[in-house]
């Protein structure tokens, strides 16, 4: 565990409620569409609404109001696309289902290039409808569940750092988390049927076999009520470099089984809205930063900064930009974050990642010389397993799916939850809205019309906090250190488990309900948690309703 | 996720419907008639989801159950006839799979069991070595491996001829570990189809979870976090429908197919080896005809989703039902007098022309489903 340098004081929360009577007026003007409607008597004590209470199209013109009920509320092009733009989304929503085999495939040679280790074998397996994967549950008589081809969750692995890394340079790698020697940064447990040197009694097997089991606690409520917490743990086991080793062998000889290898989950997101998150502009979400908390809430967002493909593979002498997507905002764009999951969470090499992400290790070499290099991560041609046109249509997808429509806006209870999100100060982290840029480039390519000069509801600052002890996984990635995550967009979050029943929240799915996701949230969040855990039933079920309705 | 190739137009018609999000009424008053109309939904929702998913997935893992037994029969008793029995269980089981197609949600996505079932291509290269290396093949094992080793298409290649020139095959080309494997694949399919029938009927994660087709019937009510009334229900089954005529017309019937002869690819024909394609393509569209008229074909009048719609416009009710009919009938035809199979088809001139018309009838279906009946959500007083 890295112990933050910059202490955060909780205790002087002050409340974050920039509503004026002005803004009243206009929210009531704004209910055009499915708005508030009539107002209420008036109380004595006059309640003061948020500006976004309000508000439907979450994701501006590219909002889809013809899919938020159901499961296909993640899953719908940007209704302001272009023809030639719809065709190109439609090209890689192919590409986002295409499941890759084990080379060499004489009939479908677009298809081989799985692997040789991997974690599942196309896009929709760990974004499942466009939305999270499932969370394993574990059978009855059971105690853990062994991770295979239905998992949509793996561990991100990495040694642990002498010392933290506070600014990236060349010379440190940017601050990128340290391989585990002969492994690498993301823990492989499946496998094309070969992949180990002891196949043939490990067969479709990865790097080692990786097992979930959860812990529970139970929070208490002051009305007496309670929630169970549950937390996923971790048995890595099997490792190939010493098969059948576990931590607890009498003398453990594998790479992947040190004390110093740090481990984490992560959990596969939801990928609709991307390309608008990646359009608003760099100065608005650092304006943000407060390091320090200068401003005493008790709140201190930090920006992380991460090498990035796209710049080194242009030449840039300096390739770094602010991290934006992954638990730990540890890559730059769509771009990044697509491709690098391509190659890594599938195994297949493309334009930006030539190499399969095991190169070098011994599992790779003696995997190639077994095999007779057939599956080297290029094809015949020397070119990289998925082309540019297929890479380009799969990120283009990933960018330009539609923000489902906000529900219920009108609902009594709905518009109190948004009332109460602001003031248990959520939005200190939750930025409700961004404007996106006019103009400009995202992932290295010019950004489409759809997405300029959008008004947008995420609900994320898009920066790091450090969510406290409860959720710390203690792995740093880049300057996000092993307590900090990036505030998840709140956007759809509501239809969560319409587009998967099974679906949890958080980055290791823990939490099975929007309240116990609440629960968890400790460090920089911690008040807001008290300030909950402080609401009786009804009030605590608003803000779970305004939730919902995103 | 399953993609609609909506038309640029559907979607401009869609977005411009939506402008304000919900039925609303119209803030502007025009000389239009009103258009919403009422319907209450939950008798059908309820209908549509004991008498024709839940029945289609107890039909299914009673016909897996089945499969199972009959390669247990096989391993014991290797003969042609028996052979033959689980080659004619195989294509029983496809039958209530292809069509619960017609709405792939739920479940059978959120526990991996479609692809676990139909993961389409195989990996034949994979397939081989495991069968040269392995003897003894558990369920538990097997479904450890990865999807494209197991399924209905891995039985499938197992059971029957090479697909190119015949789809039957000999008793003495079926070596012992290749039927221990069946066997073991079959038990694994048993086990799926289980699974997915008891997750509509007891619980829809294996574990502590509801039933979900309890939750299903149940939008709205506490701690249902799945559907928060009905709207998103049929939403979910109109675009179901939609989603599967796209797929047959768009990618099972047109990926093959191809621009023209020479670009016509027989390795994308879906159950090539059994050449049961235009079985599975037409009972995918009879799937949707389920959904339509809420019961399976030769049951009772019940309500489905043609009873929602005739609330709106009993035309369109009955112009819809009838497209679906065509697109069955057209499926159907492209087998032509002389019982060609569909894999062939793509590459005979006569052939193509019956498969363009199913391709028309669908594109015609689809249409309409996308343009008249998906918008119906927004003018339906709920």
């Amino acid at each position: 565990m890295i112990i933050k340098n910059n202490k955060i004081n909780n205790t002087n929360i002050k409340l974050n409620i920039k509503v004026s009577a002005l803004v009243i007026a206009s929210v009531l003007s704004l209910s055009a569409c499915g708005g508030s409607g009539d107002e209420t008597t008036p109380t004595p004590e006059e309640k003061v609404y948020p500006s976004y209470t309000d508000i439907t199209a979450s994701g501006g013109d590219t909002t889809t109001f013809d899919a938020s009920e159901s499961g296909h509320g993640f899953s719908t092009p940007s209704p302001n696309l272009t023809a030639a733009e719809l065709e190109l989304h439609l090209e890689g929503d192919l590409g986002f289902e295409t499941a890759f085999t084990t080379a060499p495939n004489d009939a479908h040679p677009e298809l081989d290039g799985l692997g040789p280790v991997f974690n599942n074998t196309d896009c929709n397996s760990c974004h499942q409808r466009d939305g999270r994967n499932s969370t394993p549950q574990i059978a009855a008589g059971k105690t853990r569940i062994k991770l295979g081809s239905e998992a949509g969750i793996f561990l991100r692995i990495s040694k642990a750092p002498d010392e933290p890394c506070l600014e990236g340079t060349a010379a440190n790698n940017y601050c990128a988390p340290i391989a585990v020697p002969d492994f690498g940064d993301q823990l492989f447990h499946r496998g094309v049927l070969k992949a180990r040197p002891d196949w043939e009694q490990n067969k479709f097997i990865g790097q080692a076999d990786v097992y979930l089991s959860y812990e529970t606690k139970a929070i208490t409520y002051s009305d007496g009520s309670s929630v169970t917490l549950k937390k996923p743990l971790f048995d890595v086991e099997n490792p190939y470099d010493a098969p059948g080793e576990t931590k607890s062998s009498a003398n453990v000889t594998s790479n992947l089984l040190q004390d110093d290898v740090l481990m984490g989950w992560r959990n596969g997101m939801p990928v609709f809205g991307l390309g608008l998150l990646e359009a608003i502009p760099e100065a608005d979400i650092v304006a943000k930063v407060d390091s320090d908390d200068a401003n005493n809430d008790g709140i201190s967002g930090r920006a992380n900064y991460v090498f990035d493909a796209v710049k080194a593979q242009a030449g840039d002498s300096n390739p770094v930009s602010l991290g934006r997507f992954g638990w730990k905002a540890n890559t730059p764009s769509v771009r990044v974050q697509s491709l690098g999951a391509l190659r890594g969470d599938i195994g297949i090499t493309n334009p930006l990642f030539p190499d399969e992400s095991i190169k070098g290790t011994s599992l790779h070499d003696h995997y190639l010389t077994r095999s007779g290099f057939v599956d080297t991560g290029a094809g015949i041609d020397g070119e990289p397993e998925a082309d540019a046109e297929f890479s380009d249509s799969v990120v283009f997808y990933a960018e330009t799916l539609a923000v489902p429509a906000r529900r219920r806006v009108a609902d009594a209870d709905v518009r109190e939850g948004a009332r109460l999100f602001e003031r248990l100060n959520c939005s200190g982290c939750h930025t409700p809205s961004f404007v996106t840029k006019a103009s400009g480039d995202i992932g290295g390519a010019e950004m489409i019309a759809g997405h300029k000069s959008q008004t947008i509801y995420p609900f994320t600052d898009m920066l790091l906090h450090d969510m406290g002890e409860g959720l710390a996984d203690g792995r740093p990635d880049f300057l996000a250190d092993g307590s900090e995550w990036r505030t998840r967009p709140l956007w759809g979050i509501g239809l969560t488990k319409t587009v998967n029943p099974q679906a949890g929240f958080l980055h290791d799915g823990r939490a099975a309900t929007l309240e116990e996701a609440i629960l968890w949230h400790g460090g920089e969040a911690q008040q807001s948690t008290d300030d909950f855990m402080a609401l009786n039933a009804a009030e605590r079920a608003q803000v779970v309703d305004f939730l919902m309705s995103l | 996720m399953k993609h609609f190739t909506h038309s640029v137009v559907a979607i401009a018609l869609i977005s411009a419907l939506a402008a304000c999000g919900g039925s609303g009424s119209d803030s502007t008053p025009t000389p239009e008639a009103d258009k919403t109309f009422s319907f209450t939904a939950t008798e059908m929702v309820t209908n549509l989801t004991d008498d024709v998913i839940v029945a289609g997935y107890t039909d299914l893992a009673a016909r897996g159950a089945a499969l199972f037994a009959s390669t247990q029969t096989l391993v014991a008793t290797p003969s042609q006839a028996n052979l033959v029995a689980v080659q004619e269980a195989w294509k029983a089981a496809r039958q209530p799979w292809e069509q619960g197609e017609s709405h792939i949600f739920g479940p059978v996505d959120s526990l991996g069991i479609d692809p676990h079932l139909d993961s389409w291509p195989l990996n034949t290269t994979d397939l081989t070595s495991v069968l040269s290396t392995t003897t003894g093949f558990d369920a538990e094992t097997i479904k450890g491996w990865n999807d494209d080793v197991q399924g209905f298409h891995t039985m499938e290649y197992l059971l029957f001829g090479d697909g190119v020139t015949t789809n039957t095959k000999m008793i003495a080309d079926l070596t012992a570990n290749e039927r221990d494997y069946l066997m073991g694949l079959a038990a694994v399919f048993r086990d799926y189809t289980e699974k997915l029938d008891d997750a509509w009927l007891i619980s829809h994660d294996a574990s502590t979870g509801k039933a979900y087709g309890e939750l299903l019937k149940t939008p709205g009510t506490q701690d249902n976090t799945f559907y928060s009334s009905n709207v998103g229900v049929v939403e979910e089954l109109i675009k179901g429908m939609i989603g599967i005529v796209d797929e047959v017309g768009n990618g099972k019937i047109a990926d093959p197919f191809g621009a023209d002869t020479s670009s016509a690819d027989t390795s994308k024909v879906e159950s090539q080896y059994s050449w049961n394609s235009l079985t599975d393509f037409s009972n995918n569209i009879i799937g949707v005809r389920n959904v339509y008229q809420g019961e399976l074909a030769g049951a009772a009048d019940k309500q489905g989703i043609v009873d929602f719609v005739a609330a709106a416009d009993k035309d369109m009710a009955a112009r819809v039902g009838t497209e679906i009919s065509n697109a069955i009938l057209t499926i159907q035809a492209i087998e032509g007098a002389n019982k060609m199979p569909f894999r062939q088809a793509i590459s005979d001139v006569e052939g193509r022309k019956r498969i363009q018309t199913a391709v028309d009838a669908l594109s015609k279906l689809q249409t309409s489903l996308e343009s008249d009946v998906l918008p119906l959500l927004k003018t339906w007083k709920v």
